[in-house]
């Protein structure tokens, strides 16, 4: 079958015998040179795989990993879900009635809001970090927290007033 | 005389191969429809659009404060860097000051971001010619940028580091010594890495005199950064057009010179990333001197409301230049943020660079502009 489209071709000098040794001594030349700095990693160099399951690996302070809201301290000021770029975080609050008893955060700041619900859906969320840092009484927080892979997406939808959820407080490092 | 006769009756055609979307040579989701003739590229059209995630339409919806995640998710490798370009344009925009101290922490971090996509290049480059070793050099080395880039901002890949304003975290003196102690090695192991790949003699046969870009066709496609100096036009936006604070840095521009083939060929764009390595090593030590204790974020309205107008904004990015087109009128959200990228120029040059080749020689061509499909497609 003859070929009807042209082969671009740059290089220009034509190959002597000269040449074809040269080139070949070259190639010998360079490999070893390759070979002796690819030897000096066979002893010279730790291996710096970290085998996971047995070792895990402890991230930065600042690291942002899964988030977690500690809702005892919210006072469902909307401004994490109007700072999220993703629109991940859905609140729910009402307002306090007049003759329950006064609710103050850590800092000090009164709860006027009931929450009701306080849900971040983790899969859509890009961990971004806007959230946590327009958060005024800083009970939203980015943890160090790496290992939450589920079954279903649903599953990855936390409602931080689950009982189940709080509780890891106690789990996660901040 | 007969058969040969025959020969020439029989009917050949040109087969049609797509190459891609899903390739490991075409780095990441870009197809390519080849027209082959035996072991020939007859034509070549490149198709984009797969990772396409609107996110120009986006950015009209968002506050200017989160658009910096998705800029960031442009270029996923080079992240710091897209960042600096958006920041920047609307700092400019806005009258906003940046402290000293905030704009070296930014030429630091936008300089190790570039060896680090560096590196990427040169590790995948090697793959995609079928040296598998120099890959894992290459991640040992970004690996510890990527560990420092975390701790400094809490995120590998997708940093949201760069504020509008300054920077959102301060850069520690044990950091900034580990920068210095990264950038004597850094210096010793290119070294190495060239000498195990660049001078490489089956490495040099496959690159050198494949998919030259010519001067003249460089000026035509409207190609920038590396591409453009590998075909020997001394062009660096950090050097002729000074940004943020490069005027205060003495470094030189890696020009291709053509030294294993014809000039602009892919050995030559791979020794212009190489040795560009060296340039951003020198801009470091001379910022880690710099560096002054001060402020890191600047003065900035908590709501931010940009000032109507428009702004036409490029940075030198690892991959070529970036431009923001950003037009406010004056509203919480950009009205509309265009960006340039230079991946997609590059990628429109494939079809001619490709036309002629062997289709393994295409691959390399591919590799050596190194694109970024997030980039071409944003």
């Amino acid at each position: 079958m003859s070929s009807s489209t042209e082969v671009n071709t740059f290089a220009n000098d034509e190959l002597t015998v000269g040449k074809w040794f040269g080139n070949v001594w070259t190639a010998i030349r360079t490999v070893i040179k390759g070979m002796m700095i690819t030897f000096k990693y066979v002893y010279g160099v730790k291996p710096v795989t970290i085998e996971y399951p047995e070792v895990r690996e402890e991230l930065p302070k600042n690291s942002r990993s899964r988030l977690f809201n500690d809702v005892e301290n919210c006072i469902s000021c909307y401004q994490c879900a109007t700072a999220c770029p993703v629109d991940c975080i859905y609140i729910t609050a009402v307002k306090r009635d007049k003759d329950a008893p006064a609710l103050k955060t850590k800092s000090g700041t009164p709860i006027k809001l009931d929450l009701l619900q306080y849900t971040i859906d983790t899969a859509l969320c890009c961990y971004c970090g806007l959230c946590t840092t327009v958060c005024p009484t800083e009970c939203l927080t980015h943890t160090t927290d790496y290992e939450f892979a589920q079954y279903t997406l649903d599953e990855m939808k936390y409602d931080y007033l689950a009982e189940d959820v709080k509780a890891w407080r106690e789990r996660i490092v901040k | 005389m007969e058969n040969s006769n025959n020969v020439e009756k029989l009917h050949t055609d040109l087969m049609t191969v797509n190459m891609g979307p899903q390739h490991p040579a075409t780095h990441g989701v870009l197809r390519v429809e080849i027209k082959t003739d035996s072991e020939i590229v007859a034509e070549a059209t490149p198709y984009l659009g797969y990772l396409h995630r609107c996110m120009e339409k986006h950015c009209e919806h968002l506050d200017y404060r989160g658009v910096i995640p998705f800029v960031d998710r442009m270029d996923y490798l080079a992240a710091m860097n897209m960042e600096l370009g958006y920041s920047m344009a609307v700092e400019k925009m806005l009258g906003t000051e940046v402290p000293e101290r905030a704009e070296y922490i930014r030429v630091i971090v936008s300089e190790l971001q570039r060896i680090a996509s560096h590196l990427m290049f040169f590790g995948t480059y090697a793959i995609d010619l079928g040296a598998f070793t120099p890959f894992l050099y290459a991640f040992q080395d970004r690996e510890e940028i990527l560990r420092l880039f975390e701790e400094l901002s809490g995120a590998r890949l997708l940093y949201n580091y760069f504020w509008i304003g300054g920077v959102w975290n301060d850069i520690n003196d044990d950091q900034l010594r580990r920068i210095a102690q990264f950038c004597d090695k850094m210096e010793e192991n290119v070294k190495k890495y060239h000498d195990l790949v660049g001078m490489n003699k089956i490495f040099r046969d496959r690159t050198a005199n494949v998919g030259v870009i010519s001067e003249e066709m460089a000026y035509q496609y409207g190609a920038s950064g590396p591409v453009l100096r590998g075909s020997g036009i001394d062009w660096d936006l950090r050097k002729k057009r000074p940004y943020s604070i490069y005027e205060k840095f003495d470094f030189n521009t890696v020009v291709g010179k053509g030294e294993m083939g014809t000039l602009g060929d892919c050995w030559d764009r791979y020794y212009v990333r190489v040795f560009e390595i060296f340039e951003s090593i020198k801009i470091l030590r001379q910022a880690l001197e710099g560096i002054e204790e001060g402020p890191v974020m600047g003065k900035v309205p908590k709501i931010i409301k940009v000032p109507e107008g428009e702004i036409y904004l490029r940075t030198e990015c690892p991959r070529g230049e970036l431009g923001y087109h950003l037009v406010s009128d004056g509203g919480k959200t950009p009205y509309r943020l265009k960006v340039k990228s230079s991946c997609f120029t590059h990628t429109s040059m494939l079809g001619e660079l490709g036309k002629g080749q062997m289709i393994a020689d295409f691959v390399a061509t591919i590799g050596s502009i190194d694109i970024v499909l997030g980039e071409v497609d944003r």
